[in-house]
């Protein structure tokens, strides 16, 4: 995934395309989405765009549906919540610091290893 | 009758495997429609006679029993399949979906003569595990049967909508265990604040209560051999005498939920050159011990299902039981057992999906009463969108103005009944407004739409009056499985991932494999449609195929053409596609949704010799590396070939459903052994892992940004842990992420674009379009000379779109003509 996936990734969080806040009720979320699904259908100008930390966005229904299934699962909701949050500090982790040679390597990946041996 | 025609006529169909029902919501009640007999069930069962009369339901299966050749029924489970049904007696010949059309014509006119409105919509339930053709075939049965629109809903969503309905206020995960007469479903609910949300399916499409007829039949079958009287399932001469003892095993079945035994008695049978007497006894305890490894079955699929979703043990809040073998004393016990929850109440097992599709028919406000000529218009036209049903009691109504002539300035909505009134709204620039409105709780709430006029008067808008009704909120259904294309390379582009709600649609550009000629007959460029879980395309059900005809194309496309696919399914799961090519200016949306070609008995012979043979091979690797996992996993898994082998058998004495079954279990089969065959070569797979990561680790170091490298070192981390976990699915994933993270920073090396194209050049011979291939790699060897790295870029994408196919390959991916890139 490069970095412009990312960022398209991050423009496409639930939470953003409902424009609905992380702390925000089911309930809440479910309602926001319904007006959103109504409001694209009758072809309103306002609701086919809305507003990222990373500048603006299109949605379309079938968008809005996909956000509101994942916001549906309490499993994906917080993972959502996660990304929805660091997102809004900017997305500092899309900066690039290229490192050159073999020993550099694993210390910019910040790899360890994650098994014992 | 009058309030009916007042009110709407939202109309639901349980098309059954044994029974079909029908039942109506009119926004306030819920009513099972009885037929002309006084029954709520109708037997799936049609009779075509000499003169060509057709007989459906409880009249037509009387004959089963003394005219079986010319009364036909558990068609259900042969729709979508080039199976053809004669009636002899009539000369007719009928395919399974317009045997389906009469059960639905009738459950038609039951409505209509109890309701005194014949409908022309409605919504049909399908079990969730039906594959692309069979939804299709559904759809084609309800157009038959006279319906102008119909929406499919999947049967255990139907029945959750029903149980959700009448069991409202109760939150939690549940569960509907839906066993029916051909197959079973099992569905993970979760219900929160009124919102109904279907998690996950799983289920089996060749297990029912068919299943227990039969094991009790071949009981009866050994007590009649050790009798003396031999009565053989391959012979076609003893088909007719089969029917007769299925029918007296049914009626012995539901005897045995309450009595210790139950007698089998048949006189006249006949074999062909004779005729014999049975009268056997079958004892409960008998009869359990035979169908305790068939429910066994179902509640494996079940705690597969929980464990998906990581539902533990005495979480469910409940279970309710859907279908007629749920009645099963046994059965229920051991789903208690098994799943240590209690039982939804008051639910009937035999109507509850037909209750559900009604619901649901509300819910999407598919009213199926004619359309009355529209009345003459008071006002000006707003287009409004509102939920036909939510649990939300302050739902938005969305509008907007058509007539934006300026007048109305400002929109306000009422209670009809007076106690509630919005306050008035400003209408955007583009006319639309919405407005949060105030339901009356559990029943149909009526509002006034009214205009404010800049002087402050109101006027009357068109419509004038709409209704919600307070009850549950449908999530989106989920896709039960995944679907894709198959490639030309036996991979496959997977477009919508298994549990994606439904409906969806999604574009991908895809590229030709080969050039691809115009011409008089055949297909040009064939699109496979395939379901399953699988990599590769040959172990994934083709369920469909976008044909390109030669004589519609109207020029040549090169290799490697861009193809733009958009595929689109519905929320009853019925598919459509549309190819667009745009370097030829051309758009194909003919999908030729596959019946299921028959295959012939020798085919199947040989394949399951040959997966015989596969696992004989697997078994004797199992012993010498000492695998006793793969060998317990081989032990329950070949007795399925002798199933498969009684079922080839029963095809060949004429049981059309017996031959779906085997040809259905032979790939079933086949890709599990495809999976322990994966299994065996783990320890390979760890080594991929290593081997991918170490050469991607210097790019992405080298060369990625730093969320790639975090992303590197997840998917590293990951991947392990689905090695340890022995999740190849899991596994796969993230290998792809690896490589694709690495992939990307590669091409971020200047030289890398030139090292790819000397690797292509070197090869330039086996390219599909050689001439073309050559013209590329004499402008790439100028761009290098150049350093013109861009336009290098551009020609070796072009060049790996020429790259061969491989024909073997091709022929897995069911004959595709595309590729992805």
């Amino acid at each position: 995934m490069s970095a412009r996936d990312l960022l398209a990734d991050w423009r496409g969080n639930p939470f953003f395309v409902l424009a609905v806040g992380t702390d925000e009720s089911r309930a809440d979320v479910e309602r926001a989405g319904q007006k959103l699904l109504a409001l694209l259908a009758v072809g309103s100008a306002a609701a086919d765009h809305y507003q990222t930390p990373f500048g603006p966005a299109t949605r379309d229904a079938d968008q809005v549906r996909q956000a509101l299934a994942a916001l549906r699962d309490p499993n994906t909701r917080v993972l959502h919540e996660l990304w929805a949050n660091v997102a809004q500090d900017g997305g500092t982790a899309l900066r690039a610091t290229p490192v050159d040679g073999w020993e550099a390597a694993d210390r910019a990946i910040g790899w360890t290893k994650p098994w014992p041996d | 009758m009058n309030a009916i025609k007042v009110r709407p006529l939202y109309v639901g169909i349980d098309l059954g495997t044994t029974n079909s029902t029908v039942a109506v919501f009119d926004g306030h009640e819920l009513t099972v429609v009885r037929n002309g007999q006084g029954s709520i069930l109708t037997p799936s069962v049609v009779r075509i006679d000499g003169r060509g009369n057709v007989l459906v339901g409880a009249r037509a299966r009387r004959f089963l029993d003394s005219d079986p050749a010319n009364t036909r029924s558990e068609f259900k489970r042969l729709m979508g399949t080039a199976h053809q049904l004669e009636f002899p007696a009539s000369g007719l010949v009928r395919r399974p979906e317009e045997l389906s059309a009469e059960v639905l014509k009738s459950l038609r006119q039951d409505v209509a003569d109890q309701l005194g409105v014949l409908p022309e919509r409605a919504v049909v339930s399908v079990p969730a595990l039906f594959e692309l053709h069979q939804t299709a075939a559904v759809s084609d049965a309800a157009r038959r049967a006279g319906f102008e629109r119909i929406e499919l809903i999947q049967e255990p969503v139907a029945s959750a909508i029903a149980a959700g309905w009448t069991q409202q206020g109760s939150n939690g995960p549940w569960l509907v265990y839906d066993l029916g007469g051909g197959t079973f479903d099992v569905s993970l609910l979760d219900t929160q604040e009124g919102l109904l949300r279907v998690v996950g399916h799983d289920g089996d499409n060749f297990l029912g209560g068919r299943d227990f007829d039969r094991v009790l039949i071949d009981l009866v079958l050994s007590k009649l051999t050790a009798d003396g009287l031999v009565i053989d399932r391959a012979n076609p001469q003893h088909g007719p005498a089969l029917r007769r003892l299925r029918l007296a095993a049914e009626d012995a079945k539901i005897e045995l939920t309450r009595a210790a035994e139950a007698p089998i008695a048949v006189s006249g049978l006949n074999l062909g050159d004779r005729s014999a007497d049975v009268d056997v006894v079958v004892t409960r305890s008998e009869y359990e011990s035979l169908i305790t490894p068939l429910i066994d079955r179902s509640l494996d699929i079940c705690t597969r299902l929980l464990a998906a979703h990581g539902i533990g043990q005495g979480v469910l809040e409940r279970v309710v039981l859907v279908g007629g073998p749920t009645v099963t004393p046994l059965l229920r016990e051991r789903v208690r057992a098994a799943l240590g929850a209690g039982f939804g109440e008051g639910l009937d097992p035999m109507t509850l999906v037909a209750q559900g599709a009604a619901l649901f028919a509300g819910t999407v406000a598919l009213d199926g009463r004619p359309v009355a000529p529209a009345a003459e218009a008071t006002g000006p036209k707003v287009w409004l969108q509102f939920p036909a049903m939510t649990s939300d009691l302050s739902p938005f109504v969305v509008g907007k103005l058509l007539d934006q002539s300026g007048t109305v300035e400002k929109i306000q909505i009422s209670r009809s009944e007076g106690e509630w009134t919005s306050e008035p709204t400003p209408c955007e620039a583009d006319g639309t407004f919405a407005i949060m409105v105030s339901l009356l709780p559990r029943q149909s709430t009526s509002f006034d739409l009214r205009g404010v006029l800049a002087d402050g008067r109101t006027i009357a808008l068109h419509p004038e009056r709409f209704s919600i009704t307070h009850g549950i909120t449908l999530g989106d259904p989920p896709l039960s499985r995944s679907v894709g294309v198959a490639l030309a390379d036996d991979r496959v582009q997977v477009y919508f991932d298994r549990g994606s709600p439904l409906p969806i649609r999604r574009t991908f550009v895809l590229r030709t494999a080969e050039v691809v000629h115009p011409g008089a007959e055949g297909y040009a460029l064939k699109v496979p449609i395939v379901q399953g879980e699988f990599a590769s395309a040959h172990l994934c059900r083709l369920v469909g195929a976008l044909e390109i005809p030669s004589s519609a194309l109207h020029a040549v496309l090169p290799a490697g053409s861009e193809v733009e696919l958009t595929i689109e399914l519905d929320r009853g799961g019925q598919l459509r596609a549309q190819a667009r090519i745009a370097s030829i200016d051309q758009i194909f949306d003919h999908v030729a949704l596959l019946v299921t070609p028959q295959v012939s008995l020798e085919a199947m012979s040989d394949a399951l010799a040959k997966l015989r043979s596969r696992a004989a091979a697997l078994s004797r690797s199992a012993f010498s590396d000492r695998s006793s996992k793969t060998a317990a996993r081989l032990s329950t898994a070949l007795p399925r070939l002798d199933d498969m082998q009684r079922n080839i058998d029963a095809a060949s004495g004429g049981d059309l459903d017996a031959g779906e079954q085997a040809r259905r279990e032979l790939s079933d089969f086949d890709a599990l052994l495809a999976e322990i065959e994966a299994d065996q070569a783990w320890p390979e797979l760890g080594k991929k892992i290593e081997d991918s990561f170490a050469m991607m680790l210097i790019w992405v170091a080298g060369y990625g940004h730093d969320a790639e490298k975090t992303a590197l070192n997840n998917a590293y981390a990951a991947s392990r842990r689905a090695f340890v976990a022995k999740d190849a699915e899991e596994v796969e994933r993230q290998l792809g992420v690896i490589r694709s993270l690495g992939n990307a920073a590669y091409f971020r090396h200047p030289q890398a674009w030139e090292w790819e194209f000397q690797h292509r050049a070197a090869r330039v011979g086996e390219s599909t379009d050689i001439r073309r291939a050559s013209e590329l790699v004499a402008s790439g060897q100028e761009a290098v000379r150049q350093r013109d790295v861009v336009k290098l870029e551009q020609i070796v994408r072009e060049l790996w779109r020429l790259d061969p196919v491989d024909r073997h390959e091709q022929s897995l991916g069911h004959g595709s003509g595309l590729r992805s890139r």
